[in-house]
């Protein structure tokens, strides 16, 4: 790792986390080899570097972005994609993929509104609801046998449709957030500050969640099965492995943690906003959080850890080139290139981990 | 397939056959697959503590066979019978529950899990109370495991993708044997192997038949092999079992013979077929 990291580091930081891999290849004594097996057998392995590269990067290059302040700012910007990623994870090392998270991040506020206006235990309610379109998700998908990306598009457009329908396309206020308590504008309550509201409330959830998803990946059944099915969906129905339960289990999961952040996201801001693009781009963030933290859209391996620190490397990224006083407009540019570099990688990194070609 | 040429001169085992001491029983197994039909009538035995070879050309049905007995499929029609009592898998759980293992033709191994996971696959230690998979113990067991079925896999804790062929097999061979199974299923478990690991196999077969605690069906091509591990074969032909003899009263030479017709009933059947076509009737 330290001879990685004394690699000077580019204009564009993701590219450096790129050239220990074909040189060691080029050497291929076995004595390196097994170096670099052992470095590179974390699936994290590639993107910690990677997120540590572009943070000591702008650290240097820009004043504000060590500071305590820019951290709170971070925080939303990559919080929230963790807790989405974590879930889309489980669906990914399936080999399928879930677009609906877009669409739960959308209704799931929604629908707390409307629950919680007709006197509903909402937060709960919402969730389950998350849930009973999990549970469709991943019927469509085990039992009926439409492709994942085909079904979940159609539910998120299915989704983001019916928010736009409940809400009339008219922001409301967040129940149990200031601005809808009369009397107590400017202060949060216990509700609130729990529920996203609180400074670092998103960052704990989605440290929790992490934690919590990553024992059950590696450490349970569950988990077990999961990369079972998405190794070898055949062999693993032989073997006595009951797929289509986990698949639908595993598509509610993800339905949930989407809802979940729908919600926090709408009490941090004070208002649920019927916007399908800005939840598609938080789609598309989650997706790709897992996939630079090492998830393979192909299935078969991912971690819940990676997810984590790949919503971390796209906040950074954007925080810093904020920072840096990059213009907006070149902010995806970037994010699509870090993308790909990061995907390049992740497939060496596992081609040697899997030992590809024997040796 | 009614409308099938008739008068193919096979004299298939069409009435059921047993054995006093009968551990398994299939009974008119039939099973199609849209407009194919993989089993007609399959009527077949297993003793107790008995090695059953079980012979056929490619896509005669052996492994839908197998598949059957293990509940990855269900019949068509017919029964089965285990010890004695009606056995109807409604899962591969169920029919292990009930202690039947199968290996099965693509080994059902998952590359990106480790040796011991794979061994272990459904059947996993757990801690108690919270769930949580007990890693050192099975990894301490699946070493003592294959140590003892003389399988030399250098390190348990790699992902079987590692593995080479032979060692694959022995793993997804091992996975049945290091079980409480007392019906094992092995479907070409010499498939993909060298001479010298086929031969560990046929080893660790002969010792388990020496114990005589489980009994086994085995779908094989060699038929040296069937000869040398088998205490009986059966012949699968168009869906039927056209051959089931103790292996002592069969040879290569009759094994080959009844290959050999097949191929020339085959052409001929091909042959009929083509004049039906070219007739009033497709099939």
């Amino acid at each position: 790792m330290a001879g990685v990291a004394g690699a000077a580091p580019s204009p564009t930081p993701a590219p450096a986390a790129e050239p220990p891999a074909p040189k060691s290849r080029g050497l291929a004594a076995r004595f390196g080899r097994a170096t670099l097996d052992r470095a590179l057998a974390l699936r994290e392995g590639s993107i910690i570097v990677v997120t540590l590269i572009t943070a000591v990067y702008f650290t240097v290059n820009t004043e504000s972005f060590f500071t305590a302040a820019s951290f709170k700012t971070l925080l939303p910007y990559f919080a929230p994609f963790a807790i989405m990623a974590a879930g889309e994870v489980f669906v990914m090392i399936l080999g399928e993929i879930d677009l609906s998270i877009g669409a739960m991040y959308l209704f799931a506020p929604f629908l707390f509104y409307k629950l919680n206006t007709a006197g509903i235990p909402s937060v709960i309610m919402a969730l389950i609801c998350c849930m009973a379109v999990g549970f469709a998700n991943g019927f469509f998908v085990a039992v009926i046998g439409i492709n994942s990306f085909v079904a979940t598009l159609a539910m998120l457009f299915t989704f983001e449709g019916l928010a736009l329908i409940i809400s009339h396309g008219t922001p409301v206020t967040t129940p149990g957030t200031p601005g809808a308590v009369i009397g107590s504008a400017g202060h949060l309550n216990t509700f609130a500050e729990i529920f996203g509201g609180g400074t670092y409330s998103e960052l704990i959830w989605a440290l929790a969640i992490i934690v919590v998803l990553q024992v059950v990946l590696t450490f349970t059944r569950w988990g077990l099965y999961t990369v079972a099915i998405g190794s070898n969906k055949l062999g693993a129905a032989e073997a006595g492995v009951r797929v289509k339960l986990v698949t639908i289990r595993n598509f509610i999961l993800c339905s949930v943690t989407a809802g979940l952040v729908g919600i926090f996201e709408a009490v941090r801001s004070g208002t649920v906003q019927p916007d399908p693009a800005g939840a598609n781009e938080i789609l598309f963030l989650a997706v790709a959080a897992g996939v630079i933290g090492g998830t393979l859209l192909t299935g078969g391996s991912g971690t819940v850890v990676g997810a984590l620190i790949g919503a971390l490397f796209l906040g950074i990224l954007k925080e810093g080139l904020v920072l840096q006083g990059v213009n907006a407009d070149y902010l995806l540019f970037y994010t699509g290139l870090a993308i790909l570099i990061a995907m390049t990688v992740n497939i060496y990194v596992r081609r040697v981990r899997i030992g590809h070609g024997g040796g | 397939m009614a409308d099938r040429p008739p008068a193919l001169p096979v004299e298939p085992v069409v009435a059921p056959v047993s054995a006093p001491d009968d551990v398994l029983r299939v009974e008119h197994i039939a099973k199609r697959f849209g407009p194919v039909t993989a089993l007609r009538d399959v009527n077949l035995h297993l003793r107790k503590g008995e090695v059953l070879g079980l012979l056929g050309d490619n896509g005669a049905g052996k492994s839908t066979l197998i598949k059957i007995i293990c509940g990855f499929q269900k019949q068509d029609s017919g029964q089965m019978f285990l010890r004695g009592e009606s056995y109807e898998p409604k899962s591969v759980d169920d029919a292990r529950a009930h202690g039947i293992e199968t290996v099965y033709q693509d080994l059902a191994l998952i590359d990106e899990l480790s040796v011991y996971h794979n061994l272990f696959l459904r059947r996993e230690r757990v801690h108690r109370p919270l769930p949580l998979l007990a890693n050192r113990q099975m990894k301490r067991e699946a070493r003592v495991a294959l140590n003892e079925i003389g399988i030399n896999i250098p390190r348990i804790d790699v992902a079987v993708a590692r593995l080479s062929g032979g060692q694959r097999q022995a793993i997804a061979v091992a996975r049945t044997v290091n079980s409480d199974a007392d019906i094992l299923l092995l479907d070409e478990p010499l498939a993909a192997m060298g001479a010298k690991e086929g031969g560990m196999i046929l080893d660790l077969i002969q010792r388990l038949k020496e114990e005589a605690k489980v009994s086994i069906v085995m779908v094989l091509h060699n038929y040296v092999h069937v000869l040398a591990t088998c205490d009986r074969v059966a012949m699968i032909q168009d869906g039927v079992i056209a051959l089931d003899k103790p292996t002592a009263e069969t040879s290569v030479e009759e094994l080959t013979e009844i290959v050999v017709n097949e191929y020339r009933r085959a052409r001929e059947a091909a042959h009929a077929e083509e004049a039906l076509r070219a007739g009033t009737r497709s099939p």
